[in-house]
């Protein structure tokens, strides 16, 4: 017997070979390609999502990061400006003070000018008085003519006594 | 090996029964096997079975890619997708025993019980009309879309360089899917005869036959596999040939 022998089984093969392809394209191959479609359809949504997302995420992690540094920036400032402010203010308050001492100092010069001023008369009157006083005691020492010298010790005595100062 | 068991159409000619009732049989198991597989389709996390199905589909996708632009041969996918599995289900098929035997023994209608007849089921692919067949529907393919991608264009290969390549490029033409059909014909056949011949050994009903028998149809195995993959592969290179003879 030969294995090799052609007959009408090559076209039913044929047809039946086609129909399988029909079938199982129809059936089984075009929904099975479109459900793997899909999935990678959907696998690269999420990975193009995921990318965004992370994408955003960066975003607003810089978006932090330069509003931190701003905010820093800015306390910095701040604090530079109130280091400036308060040393402004007390160098104010020390020249107002340094100000206020001169005004005190001028006044009680004053005062002890007038107070020594004051003085002086007083003591120039003193003084007039005591010249008087002596012409008068010389007077009277003349009048007496004696006694002279106790007359000059009396004098000086009294002169030294009645200093003012 | 297999008596053949021929149908008389009319007048018409003969038809290898036992080939075409085996070739519905594969066709009814890969049937089951895609219709497990589809049945719960989803985009989602795939069953098992509808995982094994989308691994074949990538793996014929890759054949196809490795030869072609993905985008020219996509018309090709799902007729490679069913040789593969056809040719892959139709060689294990003559490595199943005779289990339908039983049901057949006396129906005598379209000869059924002669061909439900023996130790084995058979192979449809262990009939030369079965691997050529599928042989002639590759040449046709190629010419299709040799024509597609080159329009008559395409016929003019055959006479180039020089007109004198003419018989060469036509022997080629015969080669192919000649060589396509007898590979195929000639390792399943021979694993069937072979068989055959193991279960003829003397004293095969007790246990000389069971080492050398399950050897030899893990053998086989390996071979209706590999031989499923040639055939997928060549007609594959076959066409991208065809397509891409401009730039080759």
């Amino acid at each position: 017997m030969n294995p090799i022998a052609f007959d009408l089984t090559l076209p039913a093969q044929i047809v039946s070979f086609l129909i399988l392809v029909w079938v199982l394209a129809k059936f089984a191959w075009k929904p099975l390609m479109g459900m793997m479609e899909k999935r990678r359809l959907f696998i690269k949504d999420n990975l193009e999502q995921a990318e965004a997302e992370r994408r955003e995420a960066e975003r607003i992690r810089q978006e932090y990061q330069e509003e931190m540094r701003n905010a820093r920036q800015e306390a910095q400032g701040i604090m530079e400006q109130a280091a400036k402010n308060s040393e402004q203010r007390a160098a104010e308050i020390l020249a107002e003070a340094r100000r206020e001492t001169e005004k005190l100092k001028t006044a009680a010069l004053a005062d002890i000018e007038r107070e020594r001023e004051r003085a002086v008369t007083e003591v120039k009157a003193q003084v007039a008085e005591l010249s008087i006083a002596v012409a008068e005691k010389l007077l009277r020492a003349r009048l007496e003519l004696s006694g002279q010298a106790e007359l000059v010790e009396q004098f000086i005595q009294e002169v030294g006594e009645s200093r003012p100062c | 090996m297999h008596e053949t068991i021929l149908w008389q159409v009319g007048d018409l000619g003969t038809i290898h029964g036992k080939t075409l009732v085996m070739t519905w049989l594969a066709f009814i198991v890969i049937f089951i096997l895609v219709f497990l597989g589809t049945r719960r389709l989803t985009s989602g996390t795939p069953g098992k079975m509808q995982n094994f199905l989308e691994w074949i589909v990538d793996f014929v996708r890759n054949i196809i890619r490795d030869n072609m632009e993905y985008t020219k041969g996509a018309g090709l996918h799902a007729y490679l997708l069913t040789l593969i599995l056809f040719v892959f289900v139709s060689n294990m098929l003559g490595l199943i025993p005779n289990i339908f035997w039983p049901l057949f023994e006396h129906v005598e209608f379209a000869k059924l019980d002669e061909i439900f007849h023996g130790a084995a089921l058979m192979s449809p692919t262990a009939d030369i009309n079965t691997t050529a067949s599928l042989a002639l529907l590759t040449l046709v393919l190629i010419i299709a879309y040799g024509i597609k991608y080159h329009g008559p264009g395409y016929f003019r290969h055959f006479v180039e360089p020089y007109p004198v390549f003419l018989p060469i490029h036509l022997i080629d033409m015969v080669a192919k899917p000649m060589t396509l059909a007898f590979r195929l014909f000639g390792n399943i056949f021979a694993g069937e005869v072979l068989i055959s011949v193991i279960l003829m050994l003397p004293g095969v009903g007790i246990l000389g036959g069971v080492i050398p028998m399950a050897v030899w149809l893990g053998f086989s195995i390996f071979i209706g596999a590999i031989q499923s993959f040639v055939i997928t592969v060549l007609s594959t290179a076959y066409i991208a040939q065809a397509i891409g003879s401009d730039e080759h």
